[in-house]
């Protein structure tokens, strides 16, 4: 009998308090030697011993790479539902390192001198299932619901779920009656046994009753390790001698990972140097090719989406992929600004990988395929309801490749403020938007307007070259020499021709530059934009400014924000650029700093994205704010309609390059006006008011559904040639999902 | 109202946030790096946005060389007193003798209720908190004969073995603000550990605070100096002065000795989760403030 787990070795040692270095070091030196695993008895009434628990995250502070279990942990003396935060934080804590061993408990005379609750051994059976349950709730934190079990020895009646561990904390349990054994079948992932104290025979009767109680579970008896300690006495005699015992117990009895007991260097030593590698060689002779990738546990199977062929993931992909019922799949699922459920979340880390990732999502023609480097999409919907979703987050470096030219090479998962952060040592900058947080990917296939924009255009004006997986998988490079068409066509307008793996940019040297943020009373809503935009006009390519007005709240004037980037590090002409925009309305509040660009960008939080629902935004471009504009856009706040409307200064250094040099095309305007709402219909209606004022649309601001936007997004001109060459780059239209150009229809 | 004489202490209050999951151990290990005596964190283990704060604790012991650890204060509901005894003891013997013990009687009844724990009544609290002190003072006083023996109304240990002795004598510090927590503080605590902001009067109740417990002492066979009196305190740094503890480091000093020579507090636990902040605390208070009350001491 053997379960195909790959053979792993560990230790385990006596925590003796007395010598509390001694362990440690011991614990040490088997990371040193190449163990998998270090693990510690619990007896917490046993005043010679260190608390296992407190021992184990020391540990997990002094190793790096084992695996830290407690070798059983005592559960009667541990509350479940703080034990499952503590495991969280051990996991978290040691980067995914914990593997939680829990025993029924033992010696109940001195667990009850301890104060704790004792429990004839059927009892102590099922405490430990309902504590299972509630440690497998805590963790499962995709639930948002309250933990509600009330079973007859443990109550948890509405505690919050998390925080969630690192990784899938295998649970293991000490097993070795009947009762413990079918637990172990229906609810563990590994089991842990002291070879000492079975009878010959006692392994392969305990393997049948937990692979029946699996089964009869719907589980795979494969998804639970057997795990053997194994004493260095047993193991007296010559390396080999230890190779024969131990080798039927893998071979015959499914053993898949040894743990050595013992406090003495030379032995560990030994066990590393001459029983591990030999007996890994005589399994591999015995049971060739037997060893499976990790098999994920039925509960999780059993969230997977139809129509996915999960088992057939390319194996490069497997280990890094997420799936419904996996941890960390409530990190990946949304996005930003929006909800999603993917069936599968693919992380290829290299351009090779994003190819197999594309040929696995080209097998499944009818689901949603996303695309998501940061996962600040708004047009795009870099997150789907049963598809996949191709996340190249992991292809993120950011390489100053040649200071003097200036020329940067950057992957589409790395962050602006990572940018930013990495040019800034250099004295470069490149113009991006204002979130620090938004994806490369996705902006700079876009466009990119931020605060250097006047002065220094648009991100995309910037780049000189882009790597990119096509439909077909083949990867290309595109520059003005080298698929010219291409290059044109991602500049713009990207997401609609393959992923883009990697961004050659030309950075500019920027210093200090200028912040400043204004408050004003914006009552006259009107007067104020109407001044904004006028000011704005006249002012140097310098200054690149941006108004945000608030709705009118109840009973209070409304504000506006406005944020302004002077690149400039002369505190003169900071100020002088900055006066008149003071005198544009009533100020309640101001700061100026000169600051880095980095440092403005610094602004995004680390958390994973939390996303619900969908955003309702609409764009537009504006050549002038002129005062009926600034009429109708005070009436589009007063209506209730938008929570969130912004203008930003465009123009400059935009401006000089020509409408048809990139498939973004809105070249001559000064103005980028965007809205957010909630009620989409309400928002659509509102703002096609607007219409008479407007022209075109910044397709990364824009979620109205309605076909006329591609119009808006594209100029005739610029449609009819993307639609050509999407049907050259992407006939069969596999990325779609944001502002999809459908290829243009050829008659043969 | 006296000053205690105690040697001062500077620690800092560090947000335990579970994510990103180094946040809080990279905020301890700069205040390490600082210089501070202390590095403290809250516990509410039905928060799950926090880390567990004794395996925090842990972790950081082991990440760090000098500054001392406390939970500030544990939530004792949730936390069995002869394990949390042991645990302690381990972790004082790990560290080399650098955890002391902030306790707290608990509080947010409907969460720790939630979670599967008991809920009681203040009063009980209070109770519960003496008995579970009564526990792990025996656990940890391994030199005496015999087993553990506390028959209390909420906890119990019947003959439960005594040890591991932790590597120094670890100071209980109780968060006290109410007559029968502040009664309990003199009568058997090492150490109290309030909050400025939640203190009603500010700094000015400290005297009236401080006397209870020194009534409670005394009525212990106590010295009112076996009761070490620290502070949780907010503030900012700034160019100017605005209000207490908001504006320049000396300023921060002249305040801190203040509360010193005046109400006898010798641990100034800063809340922050800024490393600026914390390196100015150590580098420039903290100094400040010993001299100033060296000084004053010397007479
Ligand atoms: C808070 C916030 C602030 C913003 N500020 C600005 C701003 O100041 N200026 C500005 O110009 N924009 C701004 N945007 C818009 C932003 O640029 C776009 O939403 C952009 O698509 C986000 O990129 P991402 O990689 O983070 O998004 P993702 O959600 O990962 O991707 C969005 C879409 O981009 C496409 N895409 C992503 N990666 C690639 C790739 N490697 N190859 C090809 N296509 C890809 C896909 O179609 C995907 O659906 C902002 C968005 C948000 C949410």
């Amino acid at each position: 009998m053997h379960y195909g787990h790959a053979l792993t070795f560990g230790t385990f040692l006596t925590p003796t308090a007395t010598e509390p270095a001694r362990v440690v070091s011991l614990a040490t030196r088997s990371e040193e030697l190449g163990f998998d695993l270090v693990s510690i008895q619990d007896h917490p009434y046993q005043p010679a011993h260190l608390d296992a628990w407190t021992l184990l995250t020391w540990l997990a502070g002094r190793t790096r790479r084992v695996t830290l279990a407690p070798n059983v942990l005592n559960l009667p003396l541990r509350d479940p539902a703080v034990l499952a935060g503590a495991a969280s934080s051990l996991d978290r804590l040691s980067g995914g390192r914990l593997a939680l061993a829990l025993g029924a408990g033992a010696f109940w005379k001195a667990i009850g001198a301890m104060g704790g609750r004792t429990l004839s051994p059927g009892e102590s059976v099922t405490a430990l299932s309902e504590a299972i349950d509630i440690i497998r709730a805590s963790w499962d934190v995709g639930d948002e619901r309250p933990i509600r079990l009330n079973g007859e020895h443990y109550r948890v009646d509405g505690a919050a779920r998390g925080p969630e561990p690192a990784h899938d904390v295998p649970l293991w349990l000490g097993a070795y009656k009947p009762r413990m054994l079918r637990l172990l079948g229906a609810k563990g992932d590994g089991w842990v046994v002291t070879h000492q104290l079975l009878r010959p025979g006692q392994l392969a009767e305990g393997n049948k009753l937990i692979d029946e109680a699996a089964v009869a579970a719907g589980r795979d008896p494969r998804e639970i390790r057997r795990l053997l300690n194994v004493s260095g006495d047993f193991l007296g005699g010559p390396g080999e001698a230890w190779v024969d015992a131990l080798l039927p117990l893998v071979v015959e009895d499914g053993v898949g990972t040894f743990i050595l007991a013992t406090d003495d260097t030379a032995t560990l030593e030994r066990f590393a140097g001459e029983v591990a590698p030999a007996l890994r060689e005589a399994v591999d002779r015995e049971l060739p090719g037997t060893s499976l990738p990790p098999l994920r546990r039925a509960a999780v199977r059993a969230r997977r989406r139809e129509g996915i062929a999960y088992d057939d993931v390319p194996a490069a992909l497997a280990d890094a992929a997420i799936e419904p019922g996996d941890v960390g799949y409530a990190g990946v699922r949304s996005t930003y600004l929006r909800g999603g459920a993917p069936g599968l979340v693919l992380r290829p880390r290299t351009e090779e990988e994003v190819a197999e990732a594309l040929a696995f999502a080209r097998a499944h023609p009818r689901l949603p395929l996303s695309l998501r480097s940061g996962g600040h999409g708004i047009s795009g919907r870099s997150t789907n309801d049963g598809g996949i979703v191709i996340d190249v987050s992991r292809l993120n470096s950011i390489e100053v490749v040649d200071p003097a030219r200036r020329r940067v090479h950057i992957g589409p998962g790395a962050r602006w403020a990572d940018v930013a952060a990495a040019l800034a040592p250099h004295g470069l900058a490149l113009t991006s938007g204002d979130y620090g947080g938004v994806g490369v990917g996705g902006l700079a296939t876009a466009g990119g307007l931020g605060f250097l924009a006047r002065e220094h255009g648009l991100t995309i004006d910037h780049l000189r070259a882009v790597r990119m997986v096509l439909a077909d998988g083949s990867v290309v490079r595109a520059s003005d020499d080298e698929n010219p068409e291409l290059f044109w066509a991602v500049r713009g307008a990207g997401a609609n021709f393959g992923v883009v793996t990697s961004f050659e940019f030309e950075a500019d040297e920027v210093g200090d530059v200028g912040w400043a943020r204004l408050v004003f009373d914006a009552s006259d809503t009107a007067g104020l934009l109407h001044r904004w935009g006028a000011t704005q006009e006249a002012a140097p390519r310098d200054v690149t400014s941006f108004l945000l007005v608030g709705p009118p709240r109840r009973g209070r004037p409304p504000v506006a924000h406005l944020m302004a980037m002077v690149d400039s590090a002369d505190p003169e002409t900071v100020l002088d650029r900055l006066r008149p925009f003071a005198e544009i309305g009533p100020l309640h509040d101001q700061s100026v700093v000169l600051t880095s660009y980095a440092s403005v960008m610094a602004n995004a939080s680390p958390e994973a994205h939390n996303g619900h629902g969908e955003p309702v935004t609409r764009s537009a471009f504006a050549e002038h704010i002129t005062p009926e504009f600034a009429a109708d856009a005070e009436r589009l706040l007063r209506s209730g309609a938008v929570y969130f409307f912004q203008i930003r200064a465009v123009g400059g250094a935009v401006a000089d390059v020509p409408p048809d040099a990139t498939a973004y095309a809105h070249r001559s305007a000064n103005f980028s006006v965007t809205t957010f709402g909630v009620d989409r219909r309400r928002v659509d209606a509102e703002w096609d008011r607007l219409a008479g004022h407007l022209d075109g649309l910044y397709l990364s601001f824009e979620t109205d559904p309605r076909p006329e936007r591609l119009a808006d997004a594209f100029p005739p001109a610029t449609l009819r040639r993307l639609r050509e060459l999407k049907a050259t780059y992407d006939p069969g239209n596999v990325f779609r999902d944001n502002f999809n150009v459908t290829p243009e229809r050829r008659s043969h | 109202m006296p000053d205690y004489g105690h040697d001062l202490l500077f620690g800092t209050f560090v947000t335990p946030s579970a994510s990103p999951a180094h946040h809080a151990v990279d905020l301890a290990v700069a205040a390490d790096r600082a210089g501070l005596d202390l590095v403290t964190f809250q516990d509410h283990p039905y928060q799950p946005r926090f880390h567990d704060t004794w395996t925090l604790m842990s972790y950081v012991a082991s990440r760090t060389e000098r500054i001392r650890l406390s939970g500030n204060v544990l939530s004792l509901p949730l936390r069995q007193p002869a394990v949390l005894a042991r645990s302690a003891a381990s972790l004082d013997l790990l560290s080399g003798g650098r955890v002391e013990l902030g306790l707290g009687a608990g509080a947010f009844w409907d969460a720790i209720d939630a979670m599967g724990g008991r809920r009681l009544s203040p009063a009980q609290a209070v109770v519960a908190l003496e008995e579970a002190i009564a526990i792990m003072r025996q656990i940890w006083a391994a030199d005496q004969p015999g087993g553990v023996h506390v028959k209390g109304d909420y906890y119990a240990a019947d003959g439960a073995k005594r040890g591991p002795a932790p590597a120094h004598d670890i100071g209980v510090w109780i968060g006290a603000y109410k007559p029968k927590m502040l009664a309990l503080t003199g009568k058997t605590a090492d150490g109290w550990l309030p909050s400025l902001p939640y203190l009603p009067g500010g700094p000015a109740v400290l005297g009236d605070l401080n006397e209870r417990i020194d009534e409670a002492a005394a009525s212990a066979g106590r010295s009112p100096s076996d009761i070490r009196r620290l502070l949780n305190i907010n503030g900012r740094f700034g160019d100017t002065s605005t209000s207490l503890l908001n504006g320049p480091p000396d300023q921060w000093a002249e305040e801190l000795a203040g509360l010193t020579l005046e109400h006898g507090i010798t641990g100034f636990v800063l809340a922050t989760d800024d490393e600026y902040t914390t390196e100015l605390f150590a580098a420039e208070v903290a100094p400040a403030t010993r001299e100033l009350v060296a000084a004053e001491r010397r007479g």
